[in-house]
């Protein structure tokens, strides 16, 4: 992508904005804050600025603006450690796939609320025995009068004990396919027959759920998308999901932190050349990422090089945390006082685990992206 | 301007993909530096040449006259490992007395010691013993133009690298797909499709890195995109000789012809650690890392 006037204004606004913000003590800069920084004020903040769902059309309270213009201000977010977390799954992934599949009704409903930054959505999609393998999901949706009956368990959830809805794959019918049969629903959170349970992270944080179906009623109308069509509509929805800023950026406000320790002393040579590497390997992924959003804006397909930067960038998230330490060796601890060095390392590190995990497991999208090579030549 | 690099960049990719015997990359530099706005050069040189560039710096140049009024020159000291130095027509740019200065050279009048890099490309010092050179071939550069010059050697470096990088690539994924064992193709294998996968991320990246420079030239693209050129060599060659097997590792196998030249490119033009560290001086200067890298 090649920076134009309109983009460059845009990320000066959103600068200022987090100077602000930053001023105000909502962004302390923490490692991950996408997974974990949930703050609904500072959600609607940003969406009162029109920074959430900006590419849904002007028609249904968005930006009518297109990726490239929403990757400027993910980038800034997360580089910067804001909380988006309450927003996030709703902005990146809802918005446009309710955009895609949903109708008149659905996207009446819920798009002006989430480019309000005031709807917020979990993913029920893994399952005990559906985590990469997730064509084998067996939360099941019974027809019943005037709609559909939903009974499961899903796995993972984020988000689910606060947020407000889920979107849910659940399997509709049975087919010697197991990739079809597959439906997405809308569910409310706070339906009778939802329970959540807290699985907690190894920080002690809580994000994750089991999110426990219990015959929840789920009218005809939060059926997204044609029944039997989720397995398509999921794996439309992965470009989005794994070539984002998201998947290179986790840790880059540890490296923030970094450069301001290393400034309050002359650093050694081996200390710039380390910093220096670690930044060479974040401009090249940042390219690449930037690549796809620019191949999305532009309606080609995506999904091997969206893979490509998964695999890349989330496992340079995990090397920022391992290098910066012993760039500047600290010991790690989350009793330390929030928003220093020794705080987010430790933050980084107990979150490190993930980075190659969500969003598909990076030895399967290898895969897909040696599939698509061989597909190509 | 920009557009101009930007195609010399896919040219110089596409000569790196096919190890293309002979100074491409240098000649394309050597024009590069005729294309600065500096009017007497296109004069001094004619089209045609062959061109080299050669960059480091010597240890001696001083003006020829005692007054110093004069623009000739005397140099001395060695220019190392030119490319090509021996057969082409070496352009140097240097510190003179009075600032940064480009001027051609006569490989006769020097004494050449021949060497070659790792694939055979030849790399030759040229040693200068009070080298005369005329007050009308010196050509004053202003430092801005000098360390752009620099900027742009190492980012054709980089396009080469990158182009080598797709070489890999091609050449292994073709093997993987084409070599049977165990009755069947190794690319059927889940440790070679693993490996396979990141040789292709690597490749990419380095290609998007130099991409980049190549539309936006500035100290910290190119600094980026060559450090992580030459950084991103190690594992590229590790993985398509290891792909390759034992027919990699002789002259019976292609993949050599990029593998070599991957190792000596990383080092030309300057290495990933020290275009790494001044990345890194670069982000200990500003206010702002993030800044530096998102503009």
């Amino acid at each position: 992508m090649t920076a134009t006037t309109d983009t460059l204004q845009l990320r000066r606004e959103v600068r200022d904005f987090l100077a602000e913000e930053r001023a105000r003590g909502t962004v302390l800069g923490r490692p991950d804050s996408w997974l974990t920084g949930w703050d609904p004020q500072f959600s609607r903040r940003l969406a009162g600025r029109g920074w959430v769902g900006m590419a849904l059309p002007p028609e249904y309270g968005g930006g009518g603006l297109g990726f490239a213009a929403r990757v400027v201000v993910i980038e800034e977010l997360l580089a910067a450690g804001a909380p988006v977390s309450a927003h996030w799954v709703a902005d990146r992934q809802i918005g446009p796939s309710v955009l895609a599949h949903g109708t008149e009704e659905q996207k009446q409903r819920f798009l002006p609320a989430i480019a309000a930054g005031r709807c917020y959505f979990s993913i029920g999609m893994s399952e005990q025995e559906a985590g990469s393998d997730l064509a084998n999901v067996r939360t099941r949706a019974e027809r019943v009068p005037g709609g559909w009956r939903l009974t499961g368990t899903k796995k993972w959830t984020g988000g689910a004990h606060v947020n407000d809805y889920a979107i849910v794959l659940a399997r509709t019918s049975e087919h010697e396919d197991r990739h079809q049969g597959l439906s997405q629903f809308i569910v409310d959170l706070r339906a009778p027959g939802v329970r959540t349970e807290p699985i907690r992270l190894i920080s002690g944080e809580h994000t994750f759920n089991w999110f426990h179906l219990d015959g929840v009623e789920v009218p005809d109308g939060m059926l997204l998308g044609q029944e039997g069509d989720g397995w398509k509509q999921v794996t439309g929805e992965l470009a989005f999901e794994r070539s984002g800023p998201e998947r290179y950026l986790s840790t880059f406000p540890l490296l923030v932190s970094l450069t301001r320790e290393l400034r309050r002393g002359a650093a050694t040579p081996d200390q710039q050349a380390r910093l220096g590497a670690l930044l060479a390997r974040v401009f090249a992924v940042r390219q690449l990422s930037l690549g796809v959003a620019d191949a999305l804006d532009a309606g080609r397909p995506a999904d091997v090089r969206a893979a490509l930067v998964k695999d890349l960038g989330t496992r340079l998230e995990g090397d920022i945390v391992h290098e910066v330490r012993r760039i500047l060796p600290v010991t790690a601890d989350t009793g330390a006082t929030p928003g220093s060095y020794p705080h987010h390392l430790a933050y980084a590190l107990l979150h490190s685990p993930g980075y190659t995990l969500r969003g598909g497991a990076n030895e399967i999208l290898r895969g897909i992206i040696t599939r698509g090579l061989e597909q190509q030549s | 301007m920009t557009t101009a690099l930007a195609t010399h960049v896919t040219a110089l990719r596409a000569a790196g993909r096919l190890a293309e015997p002979g100074p491409f990359a240098e000649t394309v530099l050597g024009h590069l530096a005729l294309a600065l706005p500096r009017a007497p050069l296109t004069v001094a040189l004619a089209d045609g040449l062959t061109l080299a560039y050669a960059r480091p710096a010597v240890t001696g140049v001083g003006p020829a006259g005692t007054s110093g009024e004069d623009a000739a020159l005397r140099v001395s000291g060695a220019l190392p490992r030119v490319p090509y130095g021996a057969t082409a027509t070496v352009l140097v740019l240097a510190e003179g007395p009075g600032g940064p200065v480009l001027f051609p050279l006569d490989p006769a009048r020097t004494t050449v010691v021949p060497g070659t890099n790792l694939a055979g490309e030849p790399r030759d010092t040229l040693h200068l013993h009070d080298y005369a050179v005329a007050a009308d071939d010196v050509h004053p550069l202003s430092p801005a133009e000098l360390a752009e010059a620099g900027l742009r050697a190492a980012l054709a470096r980089a396009a080469l690298i990158a182009g080598a990088a797709e070489r890999c690539v091609e050449l292994t994924v073709r093997h993987t797909a084409t070599r049977t064992q165990f009755g069947r193709p190794l690319s059927r294998f889940q440790a070679v499709k693993q490996e396979e996968a990141r040789l292709i991320e690597e490749s990419a990246l380095v290609g998007a890195a130099v991409d980049a420079a190549a539309r936006e030239l500035s100290l910290v693209s190119v600094a980026a995109a060559k450090a992580q050129a030459s950084a991103s060599v190690a594992e590229i060659a590790r993985i398509a000789h290891q792909l390759h097997g034992a027919i990699g590792f002789t002259e019976l196998g292609d993949v050599r012809l990029a593998t070599t030249r991957l190792w000596s490119w990383r080092d030309e033009d300057g290495d990933e650690s020290s275009w790494a560290a001044r990345l890194g001086r670069e982000a200990l200067a500003a206010d702002d890392v993030w800044a530096l890298l998102a503009v």
